[in-house]
């Protein structure tokens, strides 16, 4: 719940600050971005206590399909966008109550959200923006080892959500340049262990994206 | 708008998380086991007695641990050594002199041990601790020690037969889960033996009175205003489990005197803005609890009495008139000024009691009575370094009349109202007056209303019945005129305050009035009739109960709920303090 509310409020305020709108695309569009990410030590709980695994940075992708809100129009001045990335981030390592384990195997997640970004616009070519997404992920645990000893995998589709904020820089009329940070985490998936029994790992993930939008 | 869009990202920022950074609890089994080491404390033990081994585990020459409580036993001989106690699963027992060979197996990994038993037998059995002296409540654990025929010794603890001789002073476990494990019972001896083989060591246990195991110090008022009090609580916990109140016995002590003192009893004392810890010491066992003081530090103080208005820093009075005189103290926190009433926090003197005299009977009330015609006698109220001095004028000018104010008064029944009494004196070239109500003899001539003749109510009057009453005062062989009190008796309806809600400033003085509400849709103010109450002493206080009914004081941020009573109607004020 605590998350819910705070998706909530972070998705209204920049929405409600938004001031008049200057000349701009509105309508349709699609658009692409690559970016790289950090997934944070992220903690796995067993009946037998808890331990952490910690990931390689990585690269990721984005498509997206959207709408920019036209101005004047009583949501405030923005767009809202479908979007599906794919993250794939492999183990490092692994520590448990003996210590750090080399660690082996992708944390892969196939997320689809739903966006809504503010743009805060003024006389500037660049417009900063800010807003939340909320969605489903599917996240794989993909071969995970200890030491090259089996460890778990499994699949699981949790819901998921994100924060984002960035800049839009205008190219033309209907194509803008996008650089933007996002947040993205989820309820905790829950993989099987090497020996059956149920782990639950949270998923925390920092990245910064570039990518083109075309509207149409 | 790029402060908007700032403002949304470190909002943003604030709700992102950061990875986690715990201690793992769990250990390490996907790493394969390769090998485990069997340890023992004795590689030979003799008959009858009992070792415990322990297993250690290497997985893959990535780490050890100990997996004793995993593995599943074996002894090669049975006759020689054999694990017994299924709740002691890995303690082998040497049962007849020879060699065995122990197997230990975890996940289909094994390792042996081999324990030779010897023939030796029991010279003398040593308990430990020796004469111990425990206190009472307390359990501790003894060990038992065995000398054998070839000088060897070895831990018997486990295999010795435990006993007390006395067990409603102390008892001794003989479990096999805590073997000689001691638990005093009562002050007094008792023999703790261990018997082996026949062979039987013992000592003298001596049980003393419970020992002090921790102090809890409590206040009803963690903060305080400066120059007010705060009594704190100490309970001691003992070893027998019980924990009386040892305020008496402890010392006590506060981190920072300057802040606040604190005196045998509990009681301390606030000084000055800040925070300090209050110590209660007994024995080398301490408790703390922290104290806050708020409402600024004093900077000044004034003096006034009743009715009486100073000039130039004199004070004219009549010689034995009795003056109720207050001290405020004005204090200051470095930003913001303060003011209240601290007749009762600061220290009276005159400069020649055969001229003044100064009683302050508590709370905050103080009496002047000027003694001799003087123009040289000084009242003085100090606290710490601030003081404040008042000239007294003192004269015996020729008592005239004395006249009572109001002349008239009506009152309900269960209500009261304030008379006075003025006396016109006369030193032959001019007169002058002066409140002489404490001074004066009071009465009512019916059992309508009645009059307080000591202290601070006198000259009160209370409407007792429905009726009448003259009230006269008599003071110096001069009688008043009467004031006429009328009493009615109306049922009482409601109680209202004048606020439902109220924001008090720490260390200001706040007053609330409460007003009677009749069924005949008259009303009365009632706020000295009424009982005020307030429930937490940390957020606000009563100002004084007996001279400042229904004054409030701000002490520190929080809410408290100040209850009035009157009639058998109550009304609460919320009262936050910011």
């Amino acid at each position: 719940m605590k998350r819910i509310c705070r998706i909530t409020i972070a998705l209204c305020l920049p929405l409600l600050l938004c001031g008049p709108a200057m000349a701009q695309h509105s309508g349709p569009y699609v658009g692409a971005y690559i970016g790289g990410n950090m997934l944070m030590t992220a903690e796995g709980k067993d009946d037998q206590g808890s331990f952490s695994l910690e990931f390689n940075p990585a690269l990721q992708g984005s498509a997206v399909l959207g709408w920019d809100l036209e101005p004047g129009n009583p949501m405030g001045e923005g767009r809202i966008e479908l979007e599906y990335t794919r993250r794939s981030n492999q183990v490092d390592q692994m520590k448990f109550a003996q210590g750090y384990f080399q660690g082996s195997g992708n944390l892969v997640v196939d997320s689809l959200l739903l966006n809504g970004f503010g743009v805060f616009r003024d006389n500037r070519p660049w417009s900063p923006y800010a807003g939340v997404g909320i969605g489903v992920a599917r996240i794989e645990a993909s071969d995970l080892k200890v030491s090259g000893n089996p460890m778990g995998s499994g699949s699981a589709i949790v819901f998921a959500y994100q924060l984002g904020a960035g800049v839009d820089l205008s190219l033309t009329d209907s194509i803008s340049l996008d650089l933007g940070y996002r947040f993205f985490s989820s309820t905790n998936p829950s993989f099987t262990e090497a020996d059956g029994r149920k782990f639950d790992i949270d998923y925390m993930n920092h990245s910064a994206m570039l990518g083109l939008r075309v509207g149409f | 708008m790029i402060k908007q869009f700032w403002s949304c990202f470190i909002i943003m920022l604030a709700l992102s998380g950061c990875g986690w950074d715990g201690t793992p609890t769990r250990n390490n089994d996907f790493i394969p086991l390769t090998s485990i080491e069997i340890t023992a404390v004795y590689q030979t033990i003799a008959a009858k007695t009992s070792t415990k081994l322990t297993v250690t585990g290497n997985f893959s020459g990535l780490f050890t641990r100990d997996i004793t409580d995993q593995a599943t036993w074996a002894s090669n001989d049975t006759t020689v050594a054999k694990f017994v106690n299924a709740s002691v699963p890995s303690r082998v027992s040497g049962l007849i002199p020879g060699n065995a060979v122990l197997t230990a197996t975890v996940g289909g990994v094994s390792s042996t041990f081999n324990l030779t038993v010897s023939n030796a037998t029991i010279t003398t059995v040593t308990v430990t601790p020796a004469a111990p002296s425990i206190s009472k409540g307390l359990s501790t654990q003894f060990s038992a020690s065995g000398t054998f025929s070839d000088l060897s010794i070895q831990d018997l603890t486990f295999d010795a037969t435990w006993a007390s001789t006395d067990p409603s002073k102390a008892t001794v476990s003989d479990a096999v889960a805590s073997k000689g494990l001691v638990q005093t019972i009562a002050e007094g001896t008792s023999t703790i033996s261990a018997t082996f083989d026949n062979v039987i060591g013992s000592t003298l246990l001596t049980v003393t009175a419970p020992a002090l195991q921790s102090i809890a110090v409590s206040t009803t008022n963690s903060s305080v205003l400066s120059l007010s009090g705060a009594t704190f609580k100490a309970i001691g916990s003992y070893s027998d489990g019980t924990t009386p109140d040892i305020t008496a016995l402890v010392t006590w002590s506060s981190s920072s005197t300057g802040v606040a003192t604190i005196a045998a009893g509990g009681t301390a004392k606030a000084l000055s803005q800040g925070t300090t810890t209050i110590t209660a010491s007994l024995g080398g066992i301490n408790g703390t609890s922290s104290l806050k003081v708020t409402g600024g530090n004093l900077t000044g103080i004034t003096l006034s009495a009743a009715n009486i208005t100073p000039v130039n820093g004199n004070m004219n009075l009549v010689k034995d008139i009795v003056v109720h005189m207050t001290a405020t103290g004005t204090f200051s926190n470095g930003s913001t000024t303060y003011t209240r009433d601290i007749t009762g926090a600061v220290v009276w003197s005159t400069n020649d009691t055969a001229l003044a005299t100064v009683v302050a009977p508590g709370g905050n009330l103080a009496w002047l009575t000027p003694l001799a015609v003087t123009s040289a006698a000084k009242v003085t109220a100090t606290s710490g370094s601030v003081s404040e001095t008042i000239n007294l004028i003192v004269t015996a000018p020729t008592l005239q009349s004395v006249a009572i104010s109001p002349t008239s008064i009506n009152l309900v029944v269960g209500t009261s109202a304030p008379l006075t009494v003025k006396g016109t004196f006369s030193n032959g070239t001019s007169t002058t007056t002066q409140d002489v109500t404490f001074n004066s003899t009071w009465s009512s001539n019916t059992a309508a209303a009645s009059v307080g003749n000591t202290g601070l109510a006198k000259g009160v009057v209370s409407g007792d019945s429905a009726g009448s009453a003259a009230i006269i005062a008599a003071y110096g062989g001069k009688t008043s005129t009467a004031a006429t009190v009328t009493v009615v008796t109306r049922t009482l309806e409601s109680l209202a305050l004048n606020a439902i809600t109220f924001s008090a400033t720490v260390g200001n003085q706040v007053a609330f009035t409460a007003t009677a509400n009749y069924s005949d849709k008259t009303s009365q103010i009632v706020t000295e009739d009424t009982v005020w109450e307030i429930d937490k002493p940390s957020v606000a206080i009563l100002a004084d109960s007996v001279n400042q009914p229904g004054q409030v004081v701000g002490v520190d941020s929080g809410s408290a709920t100040l209850k009035a009573s009157f009639g058998g109607k109550i009304q609460t004020v919320t009262i936050t303090v910011p």
